[in-house]
């Protein structure tokens, strides 16, 4: 996984697992892999992957089980509400850009249709 | 809790030549720490001073709170340039010398570490590549249970496989509560590993910060936050 060096590493750790939540990747009560397991593979510190696990802990996606590691929460509407709020994110990071460059609210609609549209088509 | 290294007004010049002025640097336990400098700033001497290789400086060193020279080399794994050994040595003589000399050193660390690095310890010093011969530096330098290690420009010249095997070692094998030194001039790979930064300029540490401070407060990047100072874009007034 590549970072920007320019935000702080723990935040962009959890974002990474926040996705692999909402993606199903790591599943509702799935174990995750040991600390040091997951520095060696994002490469980065130790240090840095067991804040952002405190602090996720503290959220509640992930709950800790004494001597056995830490498991993803069971917790399904959890995560449902956390998939809403990163889609409402990149929604409202889409709409402002679309929309600084003038684009009607119609015409945005009919954009993001035609864009899944021709993406279908390459598919095929 | 004690600070794993503490220095206090430490000053240092070799022959006429200031090398070191005012160092005052505290580090706590567990932390890896990027020691950043332009060639010649004085990061090998002041990790020098700091394993107890040179001598007669002013001023105090504490590892673990020990100041005399001798107890507080052995806390300290210092990533020599394996100077003293003949090129004909064997690379596993040379680790028999490191199992005799330093108590600490682990066989079984040793072992993975250098299986992880792929070395085969029975070739001769005079026959290794740059890469090998850093990674070797590495897996001495691990292999002791120490309570600070010190890496002096580990990934100086060598190839970029190289260089993520020596970092997943270091990520792999550091206890946690062990604190480690590394001197880079170059650090963009490592950024991602650094718990804290220090900057050395003038002879003196002219900036220490957690990187999430650097991140969050300056919105800067590791490289360019150093650059910065060194170019004097940023401002004693403003660290």
């Amino acid at each position: 996984m590549q970072f920007d060096d320019k935000v702080p590493i723990y935040y962009q750790i959890k974002n990474y697992l926040y996705h692999r939540m909402v993606a199903g990747e790591l599943g509702l009560g799935d174990k995750l892999p040991a600390v040091r397991q997951l520095a060696v593979d994002l490469t980065v510190n130790v240090n840095t992957v067991q804040r952002a696990l405190r602090e996720m802990i503290a959220e509640g996606y992930i709950a800790p089980q004494r001597g056995r590691g830490n498991f993803v929460t069971q917790d399904a509407a959890k995560i449902a509400t956390l998939k809403q709020q990163l889609t409402t994110t990149y929604i409202q990071d889409l709409y402002g850009q679309l929309h600084a460059l003038k684009l009607t609210d119609a015409e945005i609609i009919a954009e993001i249709k035609a864009y899944i549209q021709h993406r279908g088509d390459a598919d095929d | 809790m004690t600070n794993a290294l503490e220095i206090t007004q430490l000053n240092y010049r070799k022959n006429t030549k200031t090398i070191l002025t005012d160092v005052n640097l505290q580090i706590a336990p567990g932390k890896i720490v990027g020691l950043l400098g332009e060639n010649g700033a004085g990061k090998t001497t002041l990790m020098r001073l700091i394993a107890g290789v040179a001598k007669n400086a002013k001023g105090t060193i504490a590892v673990h709170g020990e100041t005399r020279e001798a107890p507080r080399r052995a806390f300290v794994s210092f990533s020599e340039a394996l100077q003293g050994f003949r090129p004909a040595d064997k690379l596993s003589q040379i680790r028999d010398f490191y199992a005799l000399a330093y108590p600490d050193f682990s066989a079984k660390k040793y072992l993975d570490l250098i299986t992880f690095l792929q070395i085969d310890d029975d070739q001769k010093l005079s026959t290794l590549s740059k890469g090998t011969r850093e990674k070797f530096i590495i897996a001495l330098t691990l292999s002791r249970e120490a309570a600070v290690y010190l890496l002096d420009e580990p990934f100086n010249g060598i190839d970029s496989m190289s260089r993520k095997r020596i970092i997943s070692s270091i990520i792999q094998w550091k206890q946690d509560s062990a604190t480690m030194v590394i001197s880079d001039h170059y650090v963009s790979e490592i950024a991602a590993l650094l718990d804290e930064v220090v900057i050395i300029k003038d002879h003196t540490v002219c900036a220490h910060k957690s990187s999430d401070q650097i991140r969050s407060e300056f919105g800067l990047g590791i490289e360019a936050f150093y650059e910065s100072i060194y170019e004097g874009d940023i401002h004693d007034d403003e660290l």
